[in-house]
């Protein structure tokens, strides 16, 4: 008896606070963090590559639109601690403009989620990302990879997202993001901000298009060579996959690099193809 | 020849002792009729010449039976200081049993008042057996139960252990049992093991149940009477997929009905990925994504899946069970399909 009166009680609050579930595919949108974590108890393995420029002059027909170089791979593992926490570890190639060889350790944690009803309107998660890289440092004293110190390694990115599935198609996000290095060059700041948009439209259920934007806020006479990220993606879910193809002029994985670090430009052919491949299993 | 004299009546001394302090362990002394509601079925059973299951106990300890209860809930406890780890990384006891009766009336197997009552008290509706009343059950994966699981059924279908180290190691995808573990369900079970007042009886069946115990009188008719109040097998027949061109598609389904199913079926797992990867919501892209496949005999197949299940494979050892036709009819099965061809907008 007492059992039946306790699954009424849950079945009751389950109604009231139901969770909307799926605002994205995955624990990225293309570059950015969406909203969504792992369960408690998955583990995710990532293999993403981002090619060198389809056009332009690095691109064409010589480079197979990119496909002889890599610009950024990433290998990562990511690990759900609870239902809304998870960390993660990944290494990069880095695009050596001007890093490479770089460690990625994050932690997200979503601390509201979108309801059903709406007491909820939107979900909101909070990612936090230290890297270091130990390529050698640069005997050009100029160079920002030029470390003196071992603090001039190290970057930090900040991102929070706030999402929202407007319909069952539909999903948005914007994400206010700030990027940290210790060293960098005399025209750039050290403290970058940035906001990001995205939305997702999906096909069907196990297919979808994405669109992200992020635009970075800094004082105009600074910062002349960097570009802002746009990327345009199609994701394909299957049982435990996740497969995304996408177009990006960002060359780099994270947020230090796609936010702060990309001199890729759509309008000169420097886009690139990407994909990335996740496999989530249960431990 | 004293010796053995003395010796032969010590035996005759312990022997009858023993027998007599087990009848008196067994007998079921009773006053009036009030009293009868907390007596076990199992003992009364037993009074009236029924032998006793092989999985029987005289009394459980309400420590472990707790234990039990957080294995069935949690798939794992701790117990001393022993660290309990998960039994299956995929799937918890109450993903696929109930742990409370199912129908209004114990004996009542027909799937749609299951349904009914299982939706009337926000319960899911499974493709196992509820856990209510397993105690007083003597066979386990019964019937076609073999044509999934072959020879590992032998050893199962008479024992409540071994069916419990079945679904824990083969069924849920995960490890045996250890022996406190086996133990702390087995107390949960005997907690909750069928009493009499579970068994809606008459007044007049009451008194023939008190006569019978108090004088021994008509034993065999109270026995009949109680047998006949509860579940003591649940049948399992295995249907298959139905041939693509015998499939209704949902054509004179009941879509109120089928929303039921779905809802206190599909959804008690596929609801947020729970125990899958497949989110499914009562969205138009969920129902377009299960209509498409309706035809075939994939495992995206839903006459395919319901009917036979999906299997584990390395690295996705999540997979669906399937339901017997006594735990979902062929109709429940067209009336989720209606539902389903209505939420694809079809």
């Amino acid at each position: 008896m007492i059992v039946v009166l306790q699954s009424f009680g849950l079945i009751a609050q389950e109604k009231e606070k139901k969770e909307v579930s799926e605002t994205f595919a995955a624990v990225r949108i293309i570059n950015g963090h969406s909203t969504e974590t792992l369960k408690k108890r998955q583990f995710r393995y990532i293999i993403a590559h981002r090619f060198g420029d389809a056009l332009g002059d690095l691109g064409g027909i010589q480079t197979a639109f990119g496909f002889d170089n890599a610009a950024d791979i990433r290998f990562g593992f990511d690990f759900g601690i609870t239902d809304n926490l998870m960390i993660g570890f990944s290494r990069l190639k880095g695009t050596g403009d001007p890093y490479r060889s770089l460690l990625e350790g994050s932690v997200k944690y979503r601390f509201l989620t979108q309801t059903e009803n709406n007491s909820m309107p939107v979900s909101v998660s909070y990612a936090g990302s230290m890297y270091a890289t130990y390529m050698p440092s640069s005997e050009s004293i100029s160079s920002v990879t030029n470390f003196e110190r071992f603090s001039h390694r190290l970057m930090y990115g900040s991102q929070l997202t706030i999402a929202r599935k407007l319909h069952p198609r539909l999903s948005v996000a914007l994400m206010p993001t700030y990027v940290h290095r210790n060293k960098v060059e005399a025209t750039d700041v050290n403290g970058l901000f940035s906001i990001g948009g995205a939305a997702r439209i999906r096909v069907s259920k196990r297919i979808g298009l994405i669109a992200e934007y992020f635009y970075n806020i800094h004082d105009s006479s600074i910062r002349e060579d960097y570009k802002n990220s746009l990327g345009l993606a199609m994701e394909w879910l299957t049982n435990g996959h996740t497969f995304t193809i996408n177009l990006t002029n960002a060359r780099g994985f994270g947020e230090l690099q796609y936010v702060a670090l990309t001199t890729s430009d759509w309008l000169e052919g420097q886009f690139r193809l990407g994909f990335s491949i996740t496999r989530t299993f249960s431990y | 020849m004293k010796k053995s004299f003395l010796l032969l009546l010590l035996v005759s001394v312990i022997v009858s002792l023993g027998f007599m302090l087990n009848q008196k362990r067994i007998k079921v002394l009773v006053e009036s009729v009030h009293e009868l509601d907390s007596l076990s079925v199992v003992s009364v059973e037993h009074q009236f010449g029924e032998p006793l299951p092989n999985h029987y106990m005289g009394k459980y300890d309400a420590d472990l039976a707790e234990i039990g209860a957080q294995l069935i809930h949690e798939g794992k406890a701790s117990y001393g200081d022993k660290n309990g780890k998960l039994i299956s990384s995929y799937f918890k006891c109450t993903d696929c049993h109930n742990l409370v009766k199912e129908t209004a009336k114990l004996t009542n197997l027909d799937p749609q008042d299951r349904l009914d009552y299982l939706v009337e008290n926000g319960l899911p509706f499974t493709a196992g057996s509820t856990f209510f009343g397993i105690y007083n059950r003597s066979t386990y994966y019964n019937d076609d139960y073999y044509k999934k699981y072959g020879s590992l059924v032998n050893a199962a279908k008479d024992t409540l252990a071994n069916a419990i180290q079945l679904c824990a190691e083969y069924c849920a995808s995960g490890r045996k049992l250890v022996d406190w573990e086996l133990n702390a369900i087995l107390h949960y079970f005997k907690k909750h093991e069928l009493r009499l007042r579970d068994l809606n009886l008459s007044d007049n069946q009451k008194e023939i149940i008190l006569k019978a115990l108090q004088e021994d009188k008509n034993q065999a008719e109270a026995l009949e009477i109680i047998k006949g109040k509860y579940v003591h097998r649940y049948g399992a027949t295995f249907t298959g997929a139905k041939i693509e061109k015998e499939r209704g598609y949902g054509e004179n389904g009941d879509i109120k009905n089928g929303e039921k199913i779905y809802k206190a079926a599909c959804m008690y797992c596929h609801e947020n990925a729970r125990v899958t990867y497949l989110d499914l919501n009562d969205d138009v892209l969920s129902g377009k994504f299960l209509w498409k496949h309706r035809k075939g005999y994939d495992d995206l197949s839903i006459y395919q899946v319901v009917r036979w299940g999906t299997y584990p494979i390395a690295g996705r050892k999540q997979y669906m069970p399937l339901f017997p036709k006594e735990k979902m009819s062929d109709k429940q099965l067209e009336d989720l399909m209606a539902y389903i061809k209505k939420l694809a907008k079809k």
